[in-house]
């Protein structure tokens, strides 16, 4: 009896293990690493670099993919008077072929990439923190197949000190 | 004690799905299930219907015009249709892009796609199982049931394989002559090229 009861649950197992393993249910990951603090005096600006990091065997778009089909990686960021962000540079994307394009050169991102927004503190800022936010939108695709387009959420805080 | 564990948590999973959508999902082996029936528009604003097509063999695409591996097989697709068009084969195309029609119409045409390509909606990949991954194939007998499912890009031989397996199957109650492409109902839905 304990024998048929255990074979069942492992019967149960197998089966529930094979469905929540199945294709499509993986979800590219794309994460950011915490952003160190950032100290800025007011009227002056700051690089803030974000570290992402791509789930292995996934790639996404660069920022300028060579087809206008292909869904570019974004990074949008909520400015406000006190902290507008002055320019988002995206790193240049590695051209790579891929087997299911052997033929075909895409700017991709894959690993580890790092974005850099410039922001400038308003020469009337007062001190204290300022949090950032936003989100980086990307579509990302492995060797076989595509996923469609997600956003994580971004944020940061700028610390101002006095003039 | 731990195969219980993991068992008990992997059917919950399951009967969670079951109870969250009221019918089972296309998840796991899907063949035998009764492909869910959808209305959809086409490119030139039809409407475009499943149950449409009962009495042919069905391969359902999902499709986006960003998507590399799709861009592979449709060429085959063209190449099937043209093959087993006469035998009753439709292929039908659903695009998941965002883009606005007359893009994904431009890019079809550039693909020469010779089959109908419906706009996709969120409604019609959670029926078919929370399709995210693309391309993902639904291979779909003359009776409406599916009979082969391919996630990623798979090979064309593969694909025609899964065609075939579609092809064979009869239609429940009507002989081999009612299934005749010449006795469908062609009129009603968008015109495939041959």
């Amino acid at each position: 009896m304990i024998r048929v009861l255990c074979s069942l649950l492992l019967a149960f197992a197998l089966v529930g293990l094979a469905l929540s393993q199945e294709p499509g249910t993986r979800v590219p990951s794309v994460t950011m690493a915490p952003v160190g603090k950032i100290q800025v005096r007011a009227g002056s600006t700051a690089n803030v670099e974000m570290d992402f990091r791509i789930g292995s065997e996934f790639h996404i778009n660069s920022n300028k993919p060579h087809s206008e089909l292909l869904i570019p990686t974004t990074l949008k960021l909520n400015a406000t008077d006190a902290l507008p962000v002055v320019t988002v540079k995206y790193p240049v994307g590695q051209d790579m072929s891929f087997p299911f394009a052997p033929n075909e050169k895409l700017s991709v991102y894959s690993g580890d990439f790092t974005i850099t927004a410039v922001v400038k503190v308003a020469a009337k800022a007062t001190t204290g923190n300022y949090p950032v936010s936003g989100e980086l939108r990307f579509q990302a695709c492995d060797r076989s197949a595509c996923y469609p387009p997600r956003s994580i959420p971004v944020k940061f805080e700028v610390t101002v000190a006095g003039r | 004690m731990f195969v219980a564990i993991i068992a008990m948590l992997a059917t919950g999973k399951y009967l969670d799905r079951i109870h969250r959508h009221g019918a089972p999902e296309l998840v796991g082996d899907v063949r035998g299930i009764t492909a869910p029936n959808f209305d959809l528009a086409t490119l030139d604003g039809q409407r475009v219907k499943l149950s449409d097509y009962r009495g042919k063999a069905v391969l359902l695409n999902f499709w986006a015009t960003w998507c590399g591996p799709c861009k592979v097989e449709m060429p085959w697709f063209v190449d099937l249709q043209k093959k087993y068009g006469n035998d009753g084969l439709v292929i039908l195309g659903i695009a998941m892009d965002d883009s606005e029609t007359p893009k994904i119409a431009q890019f079809a045409s550039e693909m020469g796609v010779n089959y109908p390509v419906l706009l996709g909606t969120d409604k019609v990949s959670e029926e078919y199982g929370n399709v995210e991954f693309l391309p993902t194939s639904f291979y779909i007998d003359r009776d409406g049931r599916i009979v082969g499912k391919g996630t990623g890009l798979l090979g064309r031989s593969e694909i025609e394989q899964n065609v075939r397996k579609a092809l064979a199957s009869p239609v429940a109650g009507m002989n081999k002559a009612q299934t005749s492409p010449t006795q469908s109902n062609d009129a009603k839905v968008p015109a495939i090229a041959q």
